[in-house]
């Protein structure tokens, strides 16, 4: 059977009523964001993922390529933007091969929204959807239910707040590429230094009208490791050797075997 | 028993499949059922629809009243059909259908074209599978929408057209020789139903060693089809009789 | 919840909410449709440019409240319909039809949906029409229209001041005035006021920022 199963949401419930926590999916607790500039458009994300109060992965991707020109950046469960986006980048292909045209970029937006309209919030993924199609630039975002957004910049994910206020007081009119290559990747910073769900790198794509897109993974890594001061391993000989025993583990035997030459029937 | 089989195979085969020089027979054996059926006449007046057909009487024990051969799709569309009677209801029956789910869907009265388009499709259908054999009827539909009055046929192919007046069955021939005679700039539904039954009653000639009854059907102004009032049926009554004098058949009109 | 009665006005966790002030209002020459530009997650504006007017053909708009997933749904698959609906009987659809298919879609799905829908548009044969489909999947031919969570606080205003056929700039400052003041007592309503204007000659867009509207007394 297709679609998602609840044969088990009463056992569930019993248990949890019980006192046996609900196992928890991987949250990438996010800060996503997208701005549009002259000749095309920025997203950017930062790449922490989290468990619970644990960080899952330091350095994990969530910008997702639909198409060569479209890509998304992904918040809400890890394990939901990952196939969402895998699910409508494989039926765009498809659309854009049987039509001969390259994938529009509202066509990528239409089916996510009725993929996840159909699955009622139940498939949570938020995205910011973005890129260039024979149409021009665009910007998009979509919510878990299946509702979309227009705008010239966009946030999305627990750190949208922190990058919001970085994006309303710095967005202007007549940005750049690198202008909004800036405000992007300062946005994804206000979400890594204020948001505990955010944190570690910067990483960007660029969607230009008429060029390749461009993915600069890693564009910022503000939290690199620092060298620790010194070294902490022990010296070889540290510890004293007091006695030395060598065993013998395996006994080799070889034994020679006489038999007839097997029969096989005609 | 093998010729049996093989004539039947030849049959259903050629149902789904078009002759040597392009033509599919079952659909063409089905206008012959019509051509041999009791006349109908459709005409588009100034003012509204007329709808006539003639009804055969093929026992002398039948009885008279319970026996419609004009029937209503929705209030505004009207029909009347020449060739199978089963074949007609059952047509009407869908485009009952029809038009309770357009209006159930779009709280409008469906449009006359837009029912004539769906009733195609449905017989056309009916062409395409060796189950199953193509509609038997000329089915003359008429009605009133937001756009006008509408006249058109269906054909046993699916195959529709529009109409000022048209008419189908064994008398079709003399019947359309009258019909090109009336100027329907001109012409009132009142003077269309007194054309319409006497078109019937000439084309009953080709058929006249049987009983017949005229059903007639009219669309006026309101844009509802009803049976003619009992003024409109007393002109006609008159219009016959002086037709019909010195003519020693009794052909009782029916409304 | 005990299974006999259920909160269908209930939000799903998370869910974006249209929390609106929205209308529509005939006029002499046609139908004007108006809405403010917030849309919320919580107490969180999830965007203060939103645009509640949604086309579905032609010369036949919407206004949007309730849930934004669903409204924008309904309005994709009305779209559809209308689209569909003009190739097959080859003439525009009548703003009255394209409201029937709003309400058949809300009825039939009331358990699933939250929205309060205006439909408005203009057509040769009614002119200027406004229908109100409210939350359980009813249908309202009115003169004007108003829904959303901010029309409370104008029920009384709209009702003084609304007159039939008023001209154009009557009704524009009319609706002006009247979402300025469900924007002002309503939390959940704000940003930006915007119009669509349908006549015989088309459509026309309006934008009123803050300044525009919030001293329109």
């Amino acid at each position: 059977m297709a679609g998602l199963s609840f044969e088990n949401y009463q056992r569930n419930q019993f248990l949890a009523a019980k006192g046996h926590g609900v196992p928890k999916a991987t949250s990438t607790g996010t800060t996503i964001v997208g701005c549009k500039f002259k000749g095309g458009v920025v997203i950017a994300a930062d790449t922490r993922a989290t468990s619970g109060p644990i960080v899952a992965d330091k350095n994990c991707e969530k910008l997702h390529r639909l198409s060569p020109k479209i890509w998304c950046a992904g918040a809400g469960t890890a394990a939901d933007t990952e196939m969402v986006t895998a699910l409508i980048s494989s039926n765009l292909e498809l659309h854009s091969m049987s039509t001969s045209r390259a994938p529009r970029v509202v066509t990528a937006l239409t089916m996510l929204k009725q993929h996840l309209f159909k699955y009622q919030g139940h498939i949570g993924a938020y995205l910011i959807v973005a890129g260039v199609d024979p149409t021009g630039s665009h910007l998009f975002s979509v919510q878990a239910h299946g509702s979309t957004d227009i705008g010239f910049y966009q946030s999305l994910g627990s750190g949208s707040l922190a990058a919001m206020a970085v994006l309303e007081s710095n967005w202007h009119e007549d940005l750049d590429k690198e202008g909004a290559m800036k405000l992007c990747s300062d946005a994804i910073q206000a979400g890594i230094w204020n948001d505990l769900g955010s944190g570690s790198n910067v990483d960007l794509c660029v969607m230009e009208v008429g060029k390749d897109a461009v993915l600069y993974r890693n564009h910022l890594t503000p939290n690199v490791r620092e060298q620790k001061a010194s070294s902490y391993k022990f010296a070889r000989g540290t510890t004293a050797i007091l006695k030395e025993d060598i065993f013998k583990l395996i006994d080799v035997e070889e034994e020679t075997i006489h038999s007839e030459a097997m029969e096989v029937d005609a | 028993m093998a010729d049996c089989l093989s004539l039947a195979s030849r049959h259903i085969k050629e149902q789904i499949i078009f002759s040597p020089d392009g033509r599919n027979f079952q659909v063409e054996y089905a206008s012959k059922a019509v051509e041999n059926a009791g006349t109908s006449v459709g005409i588009k007046c100034k003012d509204g629809i007329v709808l006539a057909v003639e009804k055969i009487l093929t026992s002398k024990l039948h009885v008279k009243e319970n026996y419609e051969r004009s029937l209503t799709i929705d209030r505004h569309i009207g029909v009347v059909w020449s060739g199978l009677i089963p074949d007609g209801r059952h047509l009407v029956n869908r485009g009952r259908d029809e038009a309770q789910s357009y209006k159930s869907l779009y709280k409008d009265p469906i449009t006359v074209p837009g029912l004539v388009d769906r009733l195609g499709y449905y017989v056309q259908n009916y062409t395409c599978y060796n189950s199953v054999r193509p509609f038997g009827i000329n089915a003359i539909i008429g009605g009133k929408d937001a756009s006008g009055f509408h006249l058109y046929m269906i054909e046993p192919s699916g195959t529709y057209w529009g109409y000022r007046a048209i008419a189908a069955g064994k008398g079709r021939q003399i019947a359309k020789s009258e019909l090109e005679k009336l100027d329907f700039d001109d012409l009132d539904v009142e003077t269309g139903l007194i054309e319409a039954a006497k078109i019937i009653h000439l084309a009953h000639e080709d058929n006249k060693d049987r009983d017949y009854e005229t059903d007639l059907l009219v669309c006026d102004a309101s844009g509802y089809f009803h049976k003619p009032s009992a003024e409109q049926l007393a002109k006609v009554y008159e219009a016959l009789d002086n037709l019909s004098e010195g003519d020693s058949d009794d052909n009782e009109m029916e409304e | 919840m005990n299974g006999i009665s259920v909160d269908i006005n209930h939000l799903k966790k998370g869910e974006v909410n249209l929390g609106t002030s929205i209308m529509a209002v005939t006029f002499a020459d046609g139908v004007i449709l108006g809405a403010d530009s917030r849309t919320t997650t919580g107490s969180y504006i999830a965007n203060r440019v939103t645009d509640k007017l949604t086309q579905v053909n032609e010369n036949i708009w919407c206004c949007r409240s309730g849930s934004a997933a669903d409204t924008q749904a309904v309005a994709d698959i009305v779209k559809y319909h209308l689209e569909m609906y003009t190739a097959q009987q080859g003439e525009q659809p009548t703003t009255k039809i394209a409201a029937s298919l709003f309400q058949e879609l809300c009825y039939n799905n009331k358990d699933a949906l939250t929205a309060g829908i205006i439909c408005a548009g203009y057509d040769k044969r009614s002119g200027g029409s406004v229908y109100s489909i409210p939350i359980g999947g009813s249908i309202h031919k009115q003169e004007y229209a108003i829904a959303g969570s901010g029309s409370t606080y104008i029920y009384g205003y709209c009702n003084k001041n609304f007159r039939p056929n008023m001209s154009k700039d009557e009704t524009i400052d009319f609706m002006k005035k009247s979402l300025a003041q469900a924007i002002k007592w309503d939390g959940s309503s704000g940003g930006v006021i915007r119009m669509v204007i349908l006549t015989k000659s088309g459509m026309e867009r309006l934008v009123f920022y803050p300044h525009n509207y919030v001293d329109s007394e």
